[in-house]
């Protein structure tokens, strides 16, 4: 395995590695960037942040997936050592919540929940292994259509009508797939044992 | 007030997932808008509670990607249209930067010279290959 010869110092596998990857990390960097220099500079400094966190790395996960974090972490850095990228402030405003995220209802206050790192990792593993099935249930059976219409609802939050308008179907038969998919994601939350209120947004409609 | 952005587009754009001109418009109302700036914090106060959003983790763990073969597919053109339709519209539409970069240097391959590639990853082995150190980056559990 690469990451294992990595692991093991071996100089062959590190530039295979780098040979694998380096196109589509620069790629990434470099459409955001628009400098190329600059793009080939971030890449170095996320191929070092790679060997310098390989002890941290769980090789269960994408080595892609983990390599494109490393990039988009290091060209965030970049970006705000430019002055595109704007600081933002530590903390939250007091007193109000400005995001309009809070659980609604009997689910508690995001700050009233606080877990450890190891737990969320579990809820998200799990999470994402639902959400995973279903998505794979809709491409084995060619719904393409569903599938847009849920990864624009859930991934760039789009509103309802606008996924309608979008994907040339009526708003209430976004509302039943919607309606459809949340309830497969809720059946799955409650089998697994998860916490309802740390996915808001699954209750959020509820009465 | 019609909100500008959505609630997963200010996450994404937290974890630089945006598609490129919507991460600028972003930054530009940040500067603009203090109150943008506070909701930006709050998502973060927010993940750091431990609160999930499906959107991120869709996003994080790449649930509707292609894999780089089926990108290989898609620049032969021998998906099936429907399969073929929704890639387009994941790559335009949803805009996702890592399929977007695949596909771009899928297509770079095809075109740039080998030597240009080989002494871009010469350069980056030099500067990096310091830092291997054998079983050194054994993982740590």
């Amino acid at each position: 395995m690469l990451v294992q010869r990595v692991r093991s110092g071996e100089a062959d596998a590190w530039q295979e590695l780098i040979a694998r990857f380096e196109g589509r990390l620069l790629a990434f960097v470099e459409h955001r960037t628009r400098d190329h220099a600059a793009a080939e500079d971030v890449v170095q400094e996320t191929l070092i942040g790679f060997l310098t966190s390989l002890p941290n790395y769980d090789a269960s996960r994408s080595l892609e997936s983990y390599l494109f974090s490393i990039a988009a972490h290091k060209l965030t850095d970049h970006l705000r050592r430019e002055g595109r990228r704007p600081a933002l402030p530590l903390a939250a405003p007091s007193g109000s919540d400005p995001s309009g995220w809070e659980p609604h209802g009997a689910a508690r206050a995001a700050s009233s929940i606080v877990r450890s790192g190891e737990r969320r990792e579990l809820e998200e593993s799990a999470l994402a292994a639902a959400l995973g099935e279903q998505i794979a249930a809709y491409q084995r059976r060619g719904d393409w259509q569903k599938l847009a219409c849920v990864e624009l609802l859930f991934v760039r939050g789009w509103a309802n009508k606008d996924v309608a308008a979008r994907l040339g179907l009526s708003e209430q038969q976004v509302a039943n797939i919607k309606f459809e998919f949340v309830a497969k994601i809720r059946a799955a939350v409650r089998r697994l044992g998860l916490p309802e209120d740390v996915f808001p947004e699954l209750y959020e409609d509820s009465p | 007030m019609t909100r500008a952005f959505t609630q997963a587009e200010l996450e994404a754009y937290l974890d630089e997932a945006l598609p490129v001109e919507q991460m600028a418009r972003i930054e530009q109302a940040v500067r603009r808008d203090p109150n943008l700036a506070g909701e930006l914090a709050a998502i973060n106060a927010r993940r750091d509670a431990g609160v999930h959003s499906l959107g991120e983790i869709w996003r994080r763990h790449r649930l509707s990607c292609a894999t780089r073969e089926q990108w290989g597919s898609y620049l032969l053109g021998v998906l099936s249209k429907e399969a073929a339709d929704y890639l387009t519209f994941h790559l335009e539409v949803v805009g996702c930067r890592v399929c977007q970069a695949n596909l771009a240097d899928l297509r770079k391959q095809q075109a740039e010279s080998r030597d240009a590639a080989q002494t871009r990853r010469r350069k980056y082995f030099q500067s990096s290959a310091g830092y291997l150190r054998p079983g050194g980056n054994e993982r740590v559990v």
